[in-house]
């Protein structure tokens, strides 16, 4: 107790109490832990100059005008996958194996947000196992939370369907907000790769220049169009845009078809009125077509995503087909 | 309101020409339109007024202007916390707290259903009880005398469970997820409650506590996940109802390959009630089946692959192996029914009454073998109309074990094994909006229900053949009607055959769930 033990005090170098120099097992210890830290130097090497052609960053998608905007924005800067097939609706997706393997090596997700990929997002990251992409992280970006969001704050009654009171999240249909994301996506990019910062913000200006530049016939095309019956509120942000009236929902309430008498009370409701009815291809279109014959309007199905490997001008191709669609009400 | 009165004095004003001249109809139609027009026009105007008074307002009524928020992104679908501008502004309490915005995500699932089958409601759990060699039973009746956990089915209506589900995130290392199920006379039974790893390079993940192991594919699901109302017969048999449940640690590793591929380690304590059981320490002294090892007495090693295919379809091969090193059974059989008058003479205890069971103590290890396979096309309909599931599994289960405790002397230190194996084949399919139809084949036995000692014996099989018919109203519920035709072993050369009906309910409450493949 009043001697602390010799070895406590020992300096090193001194001999240990088995007599052996302890300096030198020191340096053989630390020459042995350098040792799997220069495998480790050489084996980053080797991956380096395995991965030096994929330049590019992994950029993973869940819809197509993600997609596309990612395109316009990254370029060649972007090796782009897109998770959602453009004709299947993106909140029913399930989460399959094939899209943990694609966020497995992604450096970045593009999600659209505010719970419409709630079913299957969130878990098919959770099962990726790379959290470069975990919410919260650079890897992970939504384009709901930068911009604002319509129908936002809404009661959170599901009686009253499937609500999402956090806003409408099927901006996409707007190209104005698609041009911020564009600019945000652009920031966040640079944030990951700044060797393309320059890039990145020349495409999402450029972008931002298309949209600009087709902004104002758009708007003259649908300056008095008579407005649009949609299925679900899914195509609001594009209306709104251009100031075209929502005549109504052929689903009284998020999520849930029409019965019978809903229908014609909405028939009776727009009667000796124009317009056209909108639907997209994964929703039922037995009840557009009964309201197109009872009003005598035209029902179209169009789909809400551009195709799968669209760029930018891509998807202002696909919005341009709406806007001759809501244009062309009779 | 000023709204409502301008629209009114607006057609107001353009109304009174337009009928005084009684212009012919195409010129009232025009006009109309022009009226129409005039009116979106208008009200546009207004909600665009609307929306930038609301907007000053908004601004003013918030001292320091909020940083703007694009470089965050939301998460899916944890509560927001900088969503708050949206709610009344807190000015006058005084105190900013997050309040609520750290609880975990909370859901309720109710799963609750109407039993019939011709057995006097004794069916539902048969089924669990196919006979297979090996097996302890004993066990079981003892269970089913004080009122067993599982909320046994009976004729009638029962509630199953009420599945009580939290999830959050710890901290940037952990997410944590618990699961109660409480049943209907209120047992409560802790299903799961792990955490897993976010953070780990490579393709790591780590999860520990206690969980539904990640053996084979069914296994990881819970009962309201599955496509019909009740377990599969070789999961029943093979693991028990509650399939490979247990408390360990799992370590999973995703490798970067052009295609999916998942591999994983499990090391368990091996608190199981059928593959892996221990017995109940008097039972060990009385069998001499020795003392419960330390744990982890349980092991298992799973890969899954995934090939990739076009959009919308989806396959998933898995091959699953489990051991516990430990495993002890007790079987009891009546001589009186076999009436072997000499052989009964040979014991000493002859002049017990014939009806008293003997029992066999057995110990040894087990293992199980599992492959599955799932398939899945996304039709292109409207909630899930056209969506396909193919789903098998095929089990083996191996018991070797040892005789350590026997009326029959001359049998201790035989060393018997019993292999049963079991496969199921279910596929369900959205033949309209919303509605499904399941149709499922199980059988227990498929191939082998034996023991082999010095000599072979084998069994036979239980099968069973089921329809669902499964009516999705929306994400949140579901009802379902099924119909079985079982044909289930007893007892060797006994078969009960039966009909079995359900009507089942699940309702989800809360948070938006998401399952994985």
């Amino acid at each position: 107790m009043s001697q602390p033990s010799a070895s406590l005090i020992r300096e090193p170098g001194d001999p240990g109490p088995d007599g052996l120099q302890s300096r030198p097992a020191i340096q053989t210890k630390r020459a042995w832990s350098r040792a799997p830290r220069h495998l480790a130097r050489v084996l980053a090497a080797l991956l380096a100059l395995a991965a030096a052609p994929a330049l590019a960053l992994d950029v993973i998608a869940t819809a197509p005008s993600l997609g596309a905007l990612a395109r316009a924005v990254a370029g060649d800067r972007a090796h782009l996958k897109v998770l959602a097939p453009p004709d299947r609706d993106l909140h029913r997706l399930q989460a399959k194996p094939s899209m943990m393997r694609d966020l497995r090596a992604a450096d970045l997700v593009l999600a659209l947000g505010a719970e419409l990929e709630s079913g299957w997002l969130p878990v098919a990251i959770s099962n990726a196992a790379n959290p470069k992409i975990l919410p919260g992280r650079p890897g992970y970006f939504e384009a709901a939370a930068q911009v604002d969001l319509l129908d936002a704050g809404g009661r959170a009654d599901r009686s009253l369907g499937d609500v999402h009171p956090l806003g409408n999240p099927h901006l996409d249909l707007d190209p104005v907000r698609m041009a911020r994301v564009g600019r945000a996506l652009a920031e966040r990019l640079a944030s990951i790769d700044p060797a393309g910062a320059d890039a990145y913000r020349r495409g999402a200006q450029s972008f931002a220049a298309q949209v600009e530049e087709r902004i104002a016939g758009w708007s003259r095309r649908l300056a008095g169009a008579p407005g649009a019956v949609l299925y679900h509120r899914d195509a609001v942000y594009l209306l709104e845009r251009f100031g075209v009236p929502l005549l109504g929902t052929i689903e009284p309430i998020p999520g849930v078809p029409p019965t019978g008498r809903q229908l014609s009370e909405l028939a009776n409701r727009l009667k000796g009125g124009k317009g056209i009815i909108l639907y997209a291809p994964y929703q039922s279109p037995q009840a557009p077509r009964t309201l197109a014959r009872e009003l005598g309007w035209q029902a179209r199905a169009l789909p809400l995503e551009p195709p799968a490997n669209a760029d930018g001008s891509g998807y202002l191709d696909h919005i341009g087909r709406w806007v001759d669609a809501l244009a062309v009400a009779p | 309101m000023s709204h409502a009165l301008a629209r009114g004095l607006l057609s107001a004003a353009l109304l009174t020409p337009a009928t005084t001249f009684a212009a012919d109809d195409a010129e009232i139609a025009e006009l109309r339109t022009m009226l129409n027009q005039m009116k979106n026009d208008y009200e546009r105007r207004i909600a665009d007024l609307e929306a930038r008074l609301e907007r000053a307002e908004r601004a003013a009524s918030q001292p320091p202007p909020t940083a703007p928020m694009p470089a965050e992104s939301l998460p899916m679908a944890a509560p927001v916390v900088h969503a708050a501008p949206q709610s009344p502004p807190t000015g006058g309490l005084g105190a900013l707290t997050s309040g609520t915005a750290f609880n975990p995500q909370i859901s309720v699932i109710l799963d609750g259903n109407y039993y019939h089958d011709g057995i006097d409601g004794r069916g539902a759990t048969l089924v669990g009880e196919a006979f297979r060699p090996g097996r302890t039973l004993h066990a079981h009746e003892e269970e089913t005398d004080s009122a067993h956990a599982h909320g046994m089915t009976g004729n009638g209506f029962n509630l199953r469970s009420a599945e009580i589900a939290f999830s959050a995130t710890v901290d940037p290392y952990f997410d944590a997820f618990t699961y109660l199920a409480i049943d209907g006379d209120g047992n409560v039974d802790l299903e799961e409650a792990y955490f897993r790893t976010r953070s780990l390079p490579y393709g790591l993940k780590v999860k520990g506590g206690k969980f539904l192991s990640d053996f084979g594919y069914i296994n990881r699901q819970h009962p309201h996940q599955w496509d019909f109302v009740d377990q599969n017969l070789p999961y029943l048999n093979l693991l028990g109802d509650h399939g490979l449940q247990d408390t360990g640690l799992q370590l999973t590793w995703l490798p970067e390959l052009p295609f999916y591929a998942l591999l994983g380690v499990e090391a368990l304590q091996g608190d199981q009630e059928v593959f892996g059981a221990t017995l109940s320490e008097t039972e060990q002294v009385e069998l001499s089946l020795g003392d419960t090892e330390d744990g982890p007495r349980l092991w298992t090693a799973f890969a899954k692959v995934a090939p990739e295919l076009p959009d919308n379809h989806a396959l998933q091969l898995g091959i699953s192996y489990a051991h516990a090193d430990q495993h002890q059974a007790v079987l009891a059989h009546e001589h009186a029914t076999e009436a072997e008058g000499d052989e009964v003479g040979a014991h000493e205890d002859a002049q017990a009454p014939d009806i008293e069971p003997h029992e066999t103590g057995l110990a040894g290890d087990a293992a199980l073998w599992g492959i599955d396979l799932v398939y899945k096309y996304s039709g292109d309909g409207p909630h899930g109309q056209g969506d396909l599931v193919f789903q098998t599994e095929y089990l083996r289960l191996i018991q070797d074990l040892q005789v350590r405790a026997s009326p029959h002397p001359e049998d201790i230190g035989a060393r018997p094994s019993f292999t049963t194996d079991g496969l199921y084949a279910q596929a369900t399919y959205g033949f309209a909006p919303k509605w499904t139809a399941g149709l499922r084949y199980d059988v227990l036995g498929l191939t082998t229900n034996q023991v082999r000692d010095t000599l072979s014996e084998d069994f036979g099989s239980s099968d069973r053949w089921t329809l669902a018919l499964t009516w999705n109203l929306s994400e949140f519920s579901r009802l379902r009607a099924q119909y079985a035709r079982n044909d289930i072993l007893v007892e060797p050369g006994e078969r009960e055959r039966f009909d079995a009906f359900y009507l089942q309910f699940l309702m989800s409450l809360g948070a938006h769930g998401a399952h994985p493949f």
